[in-house]
């Protein structure tokens, strides 16, 4: 009893944790324009549209951040084999994969944007020191929770991988919520805000991106405080309560039905979240109306 | 089959990229094996120096391959080389000196299989696959054989499982604190993939350049090198690992500012605090 007790414990703190990464994680990645919203500033200077957005084409967020956490715990896991503090360790890890992001982040812009001298795009240097700073903070956080948070996988509930494998797997999990939770708010809301809500993105609107803000241009430094409300804790959430419901089935249901338990649990959690899902979905659709049909939408224009 | 959109024309050929890449490569691992010969730790960053060889070797691959329009596979691509590189490469591992040559071999073999596949039975149908796969699964074994032996001072299977751990000052044999029972095989995995997959990634697009490109495939190798120094600490010698961290902090810096120069050279406009510029004819 004791020891489920010590593993819901450990399973709320790991949850917790899982949290503030995916939080952090989706700010990230939308303040330095990575994954799919990205290919729409890539293309908006081929359209005529210069813009001073970030471009941090770095490859999908789930192997960067697979990387970035497998470098963290990697180097911590080094530290600890030569009797470093264990949150020193994670704390240096973390660090050095933050540099190491950082680095890369970097180096992406000014490749893409040099390679688009033809559309007539000039790198903006200020962004180089103003939002590689601040994506490489928030990858910190989400580095080092995601690498803690596998520690105590590891060490408190005795999970059998080694501490970088470990990073390694959930480091591509948190890239994945991050990615297909958060980015719809930015890639479809966020770089649209023009387009009619709910109406989708013609491809003849393709790159024609917000680039001005209510005072002055819009920086990529804007999208921080619009992913802060939105979809920074939708992915926080998401990630959260994949770890929280990963750890808690394994504690609770283990040892039943010949170690089985787990998995029945597991195969159960899934069919209620797709009945959630899908009771969400029609209630959306019910409450905020059907989406105007094409020909309607060409009449009023 | 799909229209070749070649990047950038000119520059150092393909096969003169690929010779000085594979003796590169093959070089710098044996030159790891003066550890054993002189009964040191201290040449184990040669390991990620033919890593680096290897690595840009691999760049220029992928910048043939995915110039058929193959924009969001470029990452899939370095994942795929190092797929079936690290497979060549720890059954390499058993064949103690002949390691790095049996790697190349077996990665040839088995990346032809996958450039078949992939062209004749998943009808990708790029001219270039079979060879470019090929090419990306030797290039996959070699940077993560040299970064592993940057990392153990070793190549040779057996030595990569041995790890020790000491309790109370007696030290006892324990398989988890190796190389691979630790799994930092796996974070040299992820730093090889990336490091291969993001210079033409990173550099893709009209005004891409060869040199540019290249260079960036340089700098991603000196920076992968430096996490591996890092944890190269809990396997060998504290020297050994301080002048390997020496040599890939020294590398990336030269090889950043020298990419920085090259995208200057190559930039529209290199502005400071300047506003959006318009471009005539624009909005």
């Amino acid at each position: 009893m004791e020891n489920i007790l010590f593993g819901i414990g450990i399973t709320a703190v790991a949850g917790a944790l899982a949290t503030i990464a995916g939080a952090a994680e989706d700010t990230e990645s939308d303040i330095g324009s990575q994954g799919d919203p990205n290919s729409q500033v890539q293309l908006a200077p081929q359209m005529g549209f210069i813009h001073r957005i970030y471009n941090k084409a770095i490859s999908g967020e789930p192997p960067a951040y697979g990387l970035w956490c497998a470098i963290g715990a990697g180097v911590a896991w080094a530290f600890m084999a030569v009797q470093v503090n264990a949150i020193l360790a994670i704390i240096l890890g973390s660090l050095v994969a933050t540099l190491v992001q950082g680095a890369y982040a970097t180096t992406a812009y000014l490749g893409r944007t040099a390679s688009l001298a033809n559309f007539e795009q000039p790198v903006y240097i200020d962004l180089i020191r103003s939002v590689t700073t601040v994506t490489m903070a928030h990858a910190f956080v989400a580095i080092f929770t995601t690498v803690a948070m596998c520690y105590l996988m590891n060490t408190a509930l005795g999970h059998p991988f080694p501490l970088p494998l470990l990073a390694l797997v959930w480091g591509i999990a948190l890239g994945a919520a991050g990615s297909a939770t958060g980015n719809p708010f930015y890639g479809k809301e966020r770089q649209y805000q023009e387009q009619p809500f709910g109406a989708g993105v013609s491809i003849s609107a393709s790159g024609t991106i917000v680039r001005y803000g209510e005072a002055g241009q819009r920086s990529s430094l804007d999208n921080g405080w619009f992913t802060s409300k939105m979809g920074g804790p939708a992915s926080g959430i998401c990630f959260g309560l994949i770890v929280f419901f990963e750890l808690w089935r394994t504690v609770i249901f283990e040892h039943m039905a010949g170690g089985w338990g787990a998995v029945i649990v597991g195969v159960v959690l899934i069919f209620i979240f797709m009945a959630l899902d899908r009771y969400i979905e029609v209630w959306a659709r019910k409450t905020f109306g059907p989406y105007a049909k094409p020909e309607e939408a060409e009449a009023t224009a | 089959m799909t229209v070749k959109m070649e990047a950038s024309a000119g520059g150092i050929p393909h096969d003169t990229v690929m010779a000085y890449g594979l003796i590169g490569s093959l070089v710098g691992i044996y030159l790891t094996y003066l550890n054993v010969l002189s009964g040191t730790e201290i040449f184990s960053f040669f390991g990620g120096l033919a890593a680096i060889a290897a690595l840009v070797w691999g760049a220029n691959t992928i910048k043939h391959l995915c110039s058929y329009g193959l924009g969001t596979g470029v990452p899939s691509a370095g994942m795929i080389a190092l797929g079936s590189g690290a497979i060549a490469m720890i059954f390499a591992s058993r064949y103690g000196m002949l390691a790095p040559i049996v790697a190349v071999i077996v990665a040839g073999i088995l990346g032809a299989i996958v450039g078949f596949v992939s062209n004749k039975i998943v009808n990708m149908n790029i001219p270039v696959m079979e060879r470019s796969l090929t090419e990306l699964s030797i290039v996959g074994a070699m940077s993560l054989m040299g970064f592993t032996a940057m990392l153990g001072g070793t190549f040779i299977f057996d030595e990569m499982v041995a790890g020790t751990s000491t309790f109370l000052g007696f030290v006892f044999a324990d398989y988890g604190m190796s190389i691979i029972g630790g799994s930092t095989l796996a974070v040299t995995f992820m730093l090889a993939a990336i490091a291969l997959q993001h210079p033409f990634n990173a550099c893709l697009g009209p005004g891409e350049q060869q040199d540019r490109t290249l260079m960036l495939g340089a700098e991603c190798g000196f920076l992968s090198m430096i996490p591996i120094a890092l944890m190269s600490f809990a396997f060998i010698s504290f020297a050994s690992a301080v002048i390997a961290l020496l040599v890939s902090v020294a590398g990336w810096c030269w090889t950043y500012v020298q990419f920085i120069e090259l995208s200057k050279r190559d930039a529209y406009a290199w502005l400071d605090a300047k506003p959006i510029h318009e471009p005539k004819g624009g909005e």
